[in-house]
Order: structure tokens, then C-alpha cells, then sequence
């Protein structure tokens, strides 16, 4: 049904570019793909000028093999590394001002529900912990206050990346940085926590280490957002440039912070577990 | 002149795991080639991150991927200029 969205008027292919025609061939619209076929169908993600062995890199990419349809997705970004990516994918892309990135994504949503009564259509924002925790941190609450049905996902590499080495928020006490000379004063900010207050229906921390968790995770958060409530995941996606990880080890790194400090996590309200059931009640019933 | 990941295919192919292509960061930079059972890189995507090499040797233990200077590849394959076309990947890459 839906690769009908990007499919080629007959006659026009030899106008393409190539990646389009693989893409529309070859790419993951409307059949879900999963992270064990990755390195045989086209990716909805290309080149970007990201930095060599980012770990954010490798986390927009498994979030965009979760997607349950990302024919039928929006993705909400603003300034900060992650957007050199998410504008390089073949999904539509809004770049919300620094901070408005929940109110947008609030509206579109809404938007998108009047408009296409039968179709779901699912928006995801992907912003920084600058973006979501300090400038956006208003905007964001309020989604989560007013139950907005949208996925948010921190990528959370606990500085500003893009302008530097700012501390934001979601640093950890003590750590030392460009900007930061003397160490960060104030402990991390407890995002879970204010997520799992203001009745988010689903919550999930987690690193880059496990690629398959990552893309059920996206999933799950996605159809939960769907049907039930907001749901926000935050992500651990070290930046190498800030805290100087050298790129053979920035999975070590992810691996021993994940063992320190940020253990997957998921924290799920019983309406969206009883939704989860139903979509597996249901894909049974099909076979 | 740099360092781009490059696949032994007889080793890659005697389990062709799959897991270096999950853990790099890049986009459909480590492909997967059916007919030859192996993975491979392309690489005009290869930033030369070496997480790949750490997955293959420590994950996998397979130890199939080295570093080499690009210029020492003989017919390095770009994915700009093939296209994602695995119908023609018949185990030829260098
Ligand atoms: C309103 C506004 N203030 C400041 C900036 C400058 N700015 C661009 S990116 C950025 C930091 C991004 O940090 P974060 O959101 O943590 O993302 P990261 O780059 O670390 O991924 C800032 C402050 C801006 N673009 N808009
Ligand atoms: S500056 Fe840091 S977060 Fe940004 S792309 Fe580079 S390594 Fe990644
Ligand atoms: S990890 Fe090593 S053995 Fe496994 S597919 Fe990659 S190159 Fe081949
Ligand atoms: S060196 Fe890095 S970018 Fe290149 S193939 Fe390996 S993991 Fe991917």
C-alpha cells in the first residue's frame, strides 16, 4: 500500500537519481525490515557529514530501521548534531527552531490526525539534550502534560556537540569540558523521572550496544504513540569530539557507561502493555 | 590518503555474521553480498571509524577486517557509482 507514496510515474525513471530508484526498489517501504537484513536493502538514510564513529550516527540509523512505517512518518529536529543526519533521510523532515521542537511536533500531530482520518501517521522528534532538556525543556513537559501522541527521543550525549562543548542538563556532575573548564557544578537531569511524573506511556533509556533493542525500542514507542500516549526514549550517543573517546572504543565506551550508569530501562503504563498485547494478539491471529 | 576498513572475504564468508554491518555507524557502507556468502565495504561511505574492526575481532572473533590505505585497493567499490543493486554482487569486490 504504501510505497505507493514515493513510487515513479511510469516513463519518468530515467529522470531519477539513482538512489531514488534503489530506494523505491530496494528500500524498506511498507515492508518492515529488520536489523539483521541490514547491509541488504537500501537504507532511507545517506551520506551525511556527521563525524567519523559517532555513536548518535549509529543510533539515528538503527531508529530508522525501527520505524514501523516510515512512509507514514514526520521527524522533528532542530540545531545540534543529530539533524546533519535526520535532513538526509528520505523522510520529511521539519527543522523546529532551538526549543519549539515539542510544540510543532504538538500541532503536526493534531494536524495530521483531522486530515488523514484513516491513516495513521506518526511524528518523531529527535533533538539533543541541549535541545530537549535546557532550551526545549518547557515545550517538552507541556507535550508530555497535555498527552500529546508523539514519540520523543533525547539523543543524549550530555554536552552541546555542535557549538563546542557546552554543558547542558543531562552532564554528569564533575565532568570536565571545553566550556566547562571546572567541571559541571549540578548533577544530571532526571528526564526519566519528570517522564514517568507527568504520565508518559511509555519511557525507555538505553545505549547504541544492543542494535536490535534499539530498533524494537523505536517501535514500540512509535505504535504506543499511536494509539495511547506520548511515549520518550533517551538514548546514550557519546560524542567522541567533546570527551575525546577515540572511535575504535566508542562502543566500549557506550558499553561501560551502559554497565555504570545507564542501563536499559523501560517503563511502560498498563494501557499501552495492554496495547502492545493487542498488536501480538492480533499478528498471531493473522498466521 | 586514509584508512578505509576492508574485508577478508575468505574469512568474512565462512560465517558471514553480519554484525559489523549493524554497528557501523554509516549507512549502507557495509554491504551484504548473498551470492558470495560475505560482507563488504563501500568505500566512498567509509569514514575509517574502526568500530568495525573492534566488532569483528572482539564480538565476532573472526578477526576479517583490517584497516588499508584506500590507494592500496585495486578496484575499490563506490556506491555512488554501482547503486544498491544486489542482483549484481556476485563476490567480485576487491
Ligand atoms: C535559540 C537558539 N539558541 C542557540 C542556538 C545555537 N545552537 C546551535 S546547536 C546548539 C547546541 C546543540 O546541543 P544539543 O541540543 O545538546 O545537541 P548536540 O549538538 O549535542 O547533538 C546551540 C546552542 C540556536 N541554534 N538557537
Ligand atoms: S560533534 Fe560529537 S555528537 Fe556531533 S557529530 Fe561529532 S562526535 Fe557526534
Ligand atoms: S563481523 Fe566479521 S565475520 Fe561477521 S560479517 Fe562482518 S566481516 Fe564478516
Ligand atoms: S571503519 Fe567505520 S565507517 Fe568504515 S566500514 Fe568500519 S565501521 Fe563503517
Amino acid at each position: 500500500m504504501s510505497v505507493k507514496n514515493i513510487s515513479i510515474t511510469p516513463g519518468w525513471e530515467k529522470y531519477m537519481t539513482k538512489e531514488y530508484l534503489d530506494l523505491v526498489e530496494r528500500g524498506p517501504y511498507g515492508k518492515q525490515k529488520k536489523v539483521s537484513e541490514m547491509g541488504s536493502f537500501k537504507e532511507v538514510l545517506e551520506e551525511h557529514p556527521m563525524c567519523a564513529g559517532c555513536a548518535m550516527t549509529l543510533f539515528i540509523r538503527l531508529t530508522m530501521v525501527g520505524l514501523p512505517n516510515p512512509e507514514h512518518t514526520v521527524l522533528i529536529g532542530t540545531a545540534g548534531c543529530g539533524r546533519l543526519a535526520l535532513t538526509q533521510t528520505s523522510i520529511p523532515f521539519i527543522y523546529g527552531n532551538y526549543g519549539d521542537t515539542n510544540a510543532v511536533a504538538s500541532g503536526l500531530k493534531r494536524g495530521l490526525e483531522v486530515r488523514f482520518k484513516d491513516q495513521a501517521k506518526d511524528v518523531v522528534v529527535m533533538a539533543g539534550d541541549g535541545g530537549l532538556a535546557d532550551i526545549g525543556f518547557s515545550a517538552v513537559m507541556h507535550s508530555w502534560f497535555r498527552k500529546e501522541r508523539f514519540t520523543t527521543i533525547m539523543l543524549d550525549n550530555e554536552v552541546y556537540g555542535n557549538t563546542g562543548g557546552q554543558e547542558s542538563g543531562m552532564t554528569e556532575r564533575g565532568a570536565l569540558l571545553k566550556m566547562a573548564p571546572k567541571g559541571k557544578m549540578f548533577e544530571k537531569m532526571d528526564m526519566i523521572g519528570l517522564a514517568q511524573t507527568s504520565g508518559v506511556a511509555y519511557i525507555a533509556r538505553l545505549t547504541p550496544t544492543n542494535p536490535t533493542r534499539v530498533a524494537s525500542v523505536v517501535r514500540k514507542a512509535v505504535m504506543i504513540a499511536r494509539e495511547v500516549g506520548p511515549t520518550f526514549i533517551q538514548a546514550y550517543t557519546s560524542c567522541n569530539i567533546e570527551y575525546a573517546i577515540p572511535t575504535p572504543k566508542v562502543l566500549d565506551d557506550a558499553r561501560d557507561i551502559e554497565a555504570k550508569r545507564y542501563g536499559f530501562m523501560e517503563i511502560i503504563s498498563d494501557e499501552a502493555k495492554a496495547y502492545l498485547d493487542s498488536i501480538d494478539t492480533a499478528k498471531k491471529a493473522k498466521k | 590518503m586514509y584508512l578505509v576498513a576492508h574485508i577478508d572475504q575468505a574469512i568474512c564468508s565462512e560465517t558471514a555474521c553480519r554484525l559489523c554491518t549493524q554497528y557501523c555507524p554509516e549507512a549502507n557502507t557495509i554491504l551484504y553480498d548473498n551470492a558470495a556468502k560475505t560482507a563488504f565495504v563501500a568505500v566512498d561511505r567509509c569514514k575509517g571509524c574502526e568500530i568495525c574492526v573492534g566488532i569483528c575481532d572482539d564480538l565476532a572473533k573472526h578477526k576479517a577486517i583490517k584497516m588499508i590505505m584506500i590507494t592500496d585497493l585495486k578496484s575499490p567499490f563506490e556506491l555512488s557509482k554501482e547503486g544498491f543493486r544486489p542482483e549484481k554482487w556476485d563476490g567480485t569486490h576487491p
